[in-house]
C-alpha cells in the first residue's frame, strides 16, 4: 500500500489543530480559524491523494500499530481502509470543510471564536476516528469523544440556560444509548474472543452460531448505541433541542456527521445482526421516520423543521439497514449529508440576515432579496423531497424499493416509507413557500440582504453534489463492499415516490401559497396541537423517567453525602492526614536531630538483618 | 588499558574546563548564554553516544575491570546527558537569581554529570566511592549556590554534614568488604560472594554500603535530609538532585545488588520490600500537609524512590527494566514540573502553592505542562507515570505466587498512589480554581525553554502511549544483571 502514513496524518491533523488553538492561539482569532479550516481542508486533499494512489480498495485493508504489548496483553490501534470508510472520510472532511468555512463568516461576531474552532477541530478528529476505527474498543472511545465534543459545541453559548440544558440533554440521552452499546461490546468481547471487526466477521462466517442465544441481544444492544447517536425513537428527544447550538454546528453535527455515526455503525457491523434484530431495527427506523415527519409539519422554527426532517431521514436510513439493505442506507446517508448540510447552512444564512430570527412566520419574500441562498435552498429542498434527477431521488427510491423486498421488508414498511415521502414534500414545500414567498412579515425580513461570499460560496459548493450526487456512482462503490441493492420493485417505488412528491407539493401549495398564518390548526384542531407539541414526548419523559431519576438521585445523594463522603472519605482522609501531620513532627529542621535519626535508622536496619 | 571507552566522560569534563576558561573572555552581560553553549555541546555528546564508536554493542572494560561499558551504562549515560541538558537550559532562566558566578554553576553541573556518568560504568567499590563523592561534593556547592539566601546556605550545610555521615558509613562498609574478601571488583566479588554469605562482618560491610546508596536515593530511613535540601536549594539544583543524583544512586544500587553480590541479595527480599513500603508511605503521607511546592516535590521524590525500590525488590529482570523505564518517565515529568516552578517562582521569594493561582490565565502553556506533570506523577493514563507504575506493579505481582508478601507490597503501593492523588491534584486545583489570584501578568517564556518543555510533554506522552521501544531498550540494558 502506498502512502500508508496518510490515514494517520488525516486522523491526527484536526487533533493537532485543536490542541494548538487551545494551547497557543486562543487570543489570535484569525489564526485559530485559519488553523482549523486549514487542517480540515488539508485532510480532504490528503484523502483524495490517498484514494488516487491506492484506489477505493487498498491492498491492505487495515493499517495498525500495536498500541502496547506486555506479555500476552496486546492492544491494537488500527485504521480500517475500505470503500465504506474512505467515502465517509471524504464526506466528513468535504462537507465538514464547507461548514468550517461557512462558520468563519457566521461566527465572526462571536466572543469565543477560537474556542468554537478548537471544538470544531476536536469534533472532526473524533468523527474521523469513528469512521476509521478498526475495532469496537477504538470505535467506542471515539464514539464517546464525539459525544463530548458535540456537548461542547451544542453548549457553545452556555450563558443561555436553554443552550446549556440542551447540551446536557444531548449528552445524557446519548449516554443512555452508549450504555447499551458498551454492554453489546462486552458480549462480543466475551463470546467472540476479540474486538477487531474483521476478526469477528471472519469468525461469524465460519460459525454463525458464535454468540449462541445472545445473537439477538448483542445485535440489539449495539443498535442501542445507534439509537442514541442517530436519535431514533425513543431517544430522539435530544436532537430538536440541540438546535440551540450555532447553526453551522447543527449542519455539521445534526445533519452530516454525528447523527450519521449511528447508521454508519450499523453498516460497519452489519454482519452481527440476525433476522429478529433486523426486524426491530426496521420498525424502530420506520416509526421514527413517520413520527418525526408528522411533527415537522407543525413546527414554526426553521431550524426545528430541519431537525425533525433530519430525524425522519435518519429513520429512513435505519429502516433500510433493518430491511437488510445497507447499501441504500449508506447511499442515502451520503446524499443526505450533502443536501441537509446545505439546507442547514441556507437556514443559517437566512437567520444571519434576519438578525437571528428563526420563526418562518416572521420571514417571507426572501426569494428576491437573497437570490443565492434561495436558489441553493431550493436545490437542497428538491433533493430532500426526492424530485427526479436530484440526488435524494435516487437514494430514497432505493430505500422505498428495498422496503418491499420479500425477505425482510413488508407492505406495511413500504406504505410507511411512501407516506413519509409525501409528508416530507409537504413540510419542505410549506417551509419554502412561507419563508421565501408571500409578503415580508416583519421589518427584519423586509430589510434582509444577501449574506457575504464566505457564506454563499460553501452553499454553492454543497449545492453541486446535492443536485448531482445521483450520477457519481456512489451506490456502486458502497455496493462493492456491502452488496448491490437488489430489488425488482424499482418501478413501483419510483411511481410511489413520484406520486408522493406531486401530491405533497399540491397540498402545500393549496394551503400555504401567500398564506398569512398557518391554516392547519383550524382545520384539524387537536391533531395539529399534538403535532406541534411533538406528541408530548418531552412531557411524558418529564413525568416518568425524569421523576424516577430525580428520586433515585435524591437517595443516591443522601448516601453519597453521609455514608460515602462523611463516613468513608472524610474518615479515611482524616486518618491519613493525621498520620501525615504526625510524621512531619520528625522533620524538625534541626541538624542534630536529623543526624540522630539517620544513625538510628542505620542501627535499626543493621539489627533487623544481622541481629537474628 | 582502554582509555577510549571513557571518551564521553572526558568530553564532559573537557567541556566543563573549557567553560571555565571561556568565562574569562565572555563579557559579564553574556555569561548566562554560556548555559546554552554547554547544553548544545552536551547535545552533541548525546548524539555521539549513539555512534558505533561508543555504542559498539559489546561489553568492554577499562582500568583493569574497574570501569565497564555495557548497555546498562549507556542507558544511564544518555539519561544523565539528557537530564543535564534540560537542567542547563533551566539554569539559564534561573541566572537572574544568582548574582555572581553563573559560569561556575554551569561548570559544576557538568562536573556532577561526569560523576554520574562514571557511576553508570562503575564495576568496582573504589570507583563507586570516587563517583559518589564526585557527585556529592559538587552538589554541596550547587545546593548552597545562592550565597545571599539563608535557606540555600542551610540546605548546603545540612546536605554536607549528613552526606559526610553517610559517606563515612559507606567507606567503612567498603573497608569491611575488602577486609573480609580481599576483593573490590564487582565481577571478582560475584565469584566469591556466595562463600561469604553467612559472614556477618561481610554482610555488615555490604549493608553500610547500601546505607550510603540509600542516602543518595532518599530511601527510608535515610530520607530525612531530602525535604529540607530540596526546599532550600536553587530550583535547577533541586531538579538535578531529584533526577540525576537519584538515578545515579539507582544505577549503583543495581550494580552492587545484582552485579557484585546477587547471591546475598536473594536473601534480602524482605529487607528491600520493607524499605520500599516504608519509603512509599513516608513520602506520600508527609506530602499531604505541604504547602511549599519544592518541599512537596521533595516528599514526592521520596515516594517515587519507594516505587522504584519496589521494582528492585522484585528481584527479576522485569522489575529492573521497569525501574529503568520508570526513571525515563520520571525524568520528563519532574524536569517539566521544576522548570515550571522555576519560571513562575523566580520573581517571588517563596514557593507556596498559592503562587500558581491564575497560572492558566498567565500562561496556558505552563499551566497545561504543570497539570500534565502532576497527572503523570499521580500515575494516570495515558502518561508515562501510569505506564511506569503499571510495569513496576506488574513485576511485583508476577513474583507474588511464590511469596505472598509481594501482594502486600503492591497493596501498600496502591494505597500510596491513592494518597498521592490528593496532593498532586491540590496543585492542579491551585492552578485552575484558586480564588482571586493577585498577579495576572503574563509570563514570558524563552524559546529554548519552550522547546525543552515541549520535549518533556512529548516524552510523557510517547512513553505513556508507545512504551514499546523504551521497554525493549530497558530490558536489553538489564540483561547483564544476575538474579
Amino acid at each position: 500500500m502506498k502512502l500508508e502514513f496518510l490515514p494517520w496524518l488525516i486522523l491526527f491533523l484536526p487533533l493537532l489543530s485543536a490542541a494548538t488553538i487551545t494551547l497557543f492561539t486562543q487570543k489570535n482569532r484569525e489564526l485559530s480559524a485559519r488553523l482549523s479550516i486549514g487542517a480540515i481542508v488539508l485532510c480532504f486533499a490528503l484523502s483524495i491523494l490517498f484514494i488516487a494512489a491506492n484506489g477505493w480498495e487498498p491492498l491492505k485493508k487495515e493499517t495498525l500499530v500495536t498500541w502496547l504489548e506486555v506479555g500476552d496483553l496486546q492492544l491494537d490501534f488500527g485504521l480500517r481502509l475500505d470503500p465504506l470508510s474512505l467515502l465517509m472520510v471524504l464526506v466528513v472532511t468535504g462537507v465538514g470543510g464547507a461548514i468550517h468555512i461557512f462558520s468563519w463568516g457566521y461566527m465572526r461576531e462571536d466572543r469565543a471564536f477560537s474556542r468554537y474552532f478548537a471544538c470544531l477541530s476536536l469534533f472532526t478528529f473524533s468523527m474521523l476516528g469513528v469512521v476509521l476505527a478498526n475495532n469496537f474498543l477504538l470505535m467506542f472511545i471515539f464514539w464517546e469523544l464525539v459525544g463530548v465534543s458535540s456537548y461542547l459545541l451544542i453548549g457553545h453559548w452556555f450563558e443561555r440556560a436553554s443552550a446549556a440544558d440542551a447540551a446536557k440533554k444531548a449528552f445524557i440521552t446519548n449516554r443512555l444509548g452508549d450504555f447499551g452499546f458498551m454492554l453489546g461490546i462486552l458480549i462480543v468481547w466475551a463470546l467472540g474472543g476479540g474486538l477487531n471487526f474483521s476478526l469477528i466477521e471472519d469468525q461469524l462466517r465460519q460459525n454463525p452460531a458464535l454468540f449462541g442465544s445472545m445473537t439477538t441481544a448483542a445485535g440489539l444492544l449495539i443498535f442501542c448505541g445507534a439509537v442514541g447517536k442517530s436519535a431514533q425513537f425513543p431517544l430522539h428527544v435530544w436532537l430538536p433541542d440541540a438546535m440551540e447550538g450555532p447553526t453551522p454546528v447543527s449542519a455539521l453535527i445534526h445533519a452530516a456527521t454525528m447523527v450519521a455515526a449511528g447508521v454508519y455503525l450499523l453498516c460497519r457491523v452489519f454482519f452481527i445482526f440476525n433476522t429478529p434484530a433486523l426486524h426491530v431495527i426496521a420498525w424502530v427506523g420506520g416509526a421514527t421516520a413517520l413520527m418525526a415527519a408528522l411533527m415537522a409539519v407543525q413546527q414554526d422554527d426553521i431550524k426545528r423543521i430541519l431537525a425533525y426532517s433530519t430525524l425522519s431521514q435518519l429513520g429512513y436510513m435505519v429502516m433500510a439497514v433493518g430491511v437488510a439493505s445497507p447499501t441504500p442506507a449508506m447511499y442515502h446517508l451520503t446524499t443526505h449529508a450533502f443536501f441537509k448540510a446545505l439546507l442547514f447552512l441556507g437556514a443559517g444564512s437566512v437567520i444571519h440576515a434576519l438578525h437571528h430570527e428563526q420563526d418562518i412566520w416572521k420571514m417571507g419574500a426572501l426569494s428576491k432579496k437573497m437570490p443565492m441562498t434561495f436558489a441553493t435552498f431550493v436545490v437542497g429542498a428538491a433533493a430532500l423531497c426526492g424530485v427526479p434527477g436530484f440526488s435524494g431521488f435516487f437514494s430514497k427510491d432505493e430505500i422505498i424499493a428495498a422496503a418491499l423486498n420479500p425477505r425482510h421488508g413488508s407492505l406495511g414498511l413500504f406504505l410507511l416509507a411512501a407516506g413519509v415521502a409525501m409528508l416530507t414534500t409537504f413540510y419542505m414545500s410549506r417551509l419554502v413557500l412561507v419563508a421565501f414567498f408571500g409578503p415580508a412579515r416583519s421589518d427584519d425580513a423586509d430589510q434582509a440582504q444577501e449574506s457575504p461570499k464566505v457564506m454563499t460560496l460553501p452553499l454553492l459548493a454543497l449545492a453541486v453534489p446535492s443536485a448531482l450526487a445521483g450520477f457519481f456512482g456512489i451506490a456502486q462503490l458502497y455496493g462493492k463492499q456491502l452488496g448491490e441493492a437488489h430489488s425488482s420493485f424499482q418501478v413501483l417505488a419510483m411511481a410511489a415516490s413520484l406520486g408522493a412528491v406531486v401530491f405533497g407539493l399540491a397540498l402545500a401549495w393549496g394551503l400555504y401559497w401567500r398564506a398569512e398564518k398557518d391554516p392547519l390548526p383550524e382545520k384539524i384542531g387537536p391533531l395539529a396541537r399534538m403535532l406541534r407539541n411533538r406528541f408530548y414526548f418531552d412531557e411524558l419523559y418529564e413525568a416518568t423517567v425524569i421523576k424516577l431519576h430525580d428520586t433515585i438521585a435524591a437517595i443516591a445523594e443522601w448516601f453519597d453525602q453521609w455514608i460515602v463522603a462523611g463516613l468513608m472519605v472524610r474518615g479515611a482522609h482524616g486518618t491519613t492526614e493525621l498520620f501525615g501531620r504526625a510524621l512531619r513532627l520528625a522533620q524538625t529542621g534541626n541538624l542534630q536531630t536529623y543526624a540522630f535519626l539517620f544513625v538510628l535508622g542505620v542501627a535499626v536496619v543493621l539489627y533487623l538483618v544481622l541481629g537474628k | 588499558m582502554n582509555y577510549s571507552l571513557t571518551i564521553l566522560e572526558m568530553a564532559v569534563i573537557a567541556l566543563g574546563l573549557g567553560l571555565l576558561l571561556l568565562d574569562l573572555w565572555t563579557p559579564a552581560g553574556q555569561k548566562r548564554q554560556l548555559g546554552y553553549v554547554a547544553a548544545a555541546a552536551l547535545g552533541f555528546v548525546l548524539l555521539f553516544s549513539f555512534s558505533s564508536l561508543v555504542d559498539s554493542g559489546v561489553t568492554a572494560t577499562a582500568f583493569n575491570g574497574m570501569y565497564v561499558q555495557d548497555d546498562l551504562a549507556l542507558f544511564f549515560k544518555r539519561f544523565f546527558l539528557l537530564t543535564a541538558i534540560l537542567v542547563l537550559v533551566m539554569s539559564v532562566e534561573f541566572a537572574d537569581c544568582i548574582p555572581t558566578g553563573i559560569s561556575e554553576f554551569y561548570a559544576l553541573i557538568l562536573f556532577a554529570l561526569s560523576g554520574m556518568m562514571v557511576a553508570a560504568s562503575t564495576n568496582d567499590f573504589s570507583l563507586l566511592f570516587v563517583a559518589v563523592e564526585l557527585i556529592t561534593v559538587t552538589f554541596y556547592v550547587l545546593t548552597s549556590f545562592q550565597r545571599s539566601r539563608l535557606a540555600s546556605l542551610e540546605a548546603g550545610v545540612k546536605y554536607l554534614i549528613l552526606g559526610a555521615l553517610s559517606s563515612a558509613f559507606m567507606v567503612f562498609g567498603i573497608a569491611l568488604v575488602f577486609g573480609t574478601t580481599g576483593k573490590l571488583n564487582f565481577t571478582e566479588l560475584a565469584g566469591v560472594a556466595a562463600q561469604f554469605s553467612a559472614d556477618k562482618v561481610f554482610l555488615l560491610g555490604l549493608l553500610l554500603v547500601l546505607v550510603g546508596l540509600g542516602f543518595k536515593i532518599a530511601a527510608f530511613p535515610f530520607q530525612i535530609w531530602a525535604p529540607d535540601v530540596y526546599q532550600g536549594s536553587p530550583a535547577p539544583t533541586t531538579a538535578f538532585l531529584a533526577v540525576g543524583s537519584k538515578a545515579a544512586g539507582f544505577v549503583l544500587l543495581l550494580r552492587v545488588l545484582f552485579g557484585a553480590v546477587p547471591e546475598v541479595t536473594a536473601h534480602w527480599t524482605r529487607l528491600l520490600m520493607a524499605i520500599s513500603a516504608a519509603t512509599i508511605l513516608y513520602g506520600n503521607l508527609c506530602a499531604i500537609p505541604q504547602r511549599n511546592l519544592k518541599r512537596l516535590l521533595g516528599y514526592s521524590s521520596i515516594a517515587n524512590a519507594g516505587y522504584m525500590l519496589l521494582g528492585v525488590a522484585a528481584l527479576s529482570r522485569a522489575g529492573q527494566s521497569a525501574v529503568l523505564f520508570y526513571l525515563g518517565g520520571y525524568l520528563f515529568t519532574v524536569l517539566a514540573a521544576f522548570t515550571v516552578i522555576c519560571l513562575v517562582m523566580r520573581r517571588i521569594g517563596g514557593e507556596d502553592i498559592s503562587a500558581l493561582a491564575g497560572l492558566n490565565q498567565r500562561s496556558p502553556f505552563l499551566a497545561v505542562t504543570m497539570t500534565l506533570a502532576m497527572v503523570s506523577l499521580a500515575g494516570i493514563p495515558p502518561l508515562a507515570g501510569f505506564f511506569g507504575k503499571f510495569l513496576l506493579l506488574k513485576a511485583a505481582v508476577e513474583q507474588g505466587a511464590p511469596n505472598h508478601a509481594y501482594y502486600w507490597l503492591v497493596a501498600v503501593a496502591i494505597v500510596g498512589v491513592v494518597i498521592s492523588l490528593y496532593y498532586y491534584f491540590g496543585v492542579v486545583r491551585a492552578i485552575y480554581w484558586s480564588e482571586q489570584p493577585a498577579d495576572l501578568s503574563p509570563i514570558q517564556i524563552s524559546t529554548p525553554i519552550k522547546v525543552c518543555l515541549c520535549l518533556c510533554v512529548l516524552g510523557m506522552f510517547v512513553l505513556g502511549l508507545f512504551p514499546g521501544v523504551v521497554v525493549n531498550v530497558a530490558a536489553n540494558a538489564v540483561a547483564t544483571l544476575k538474579f
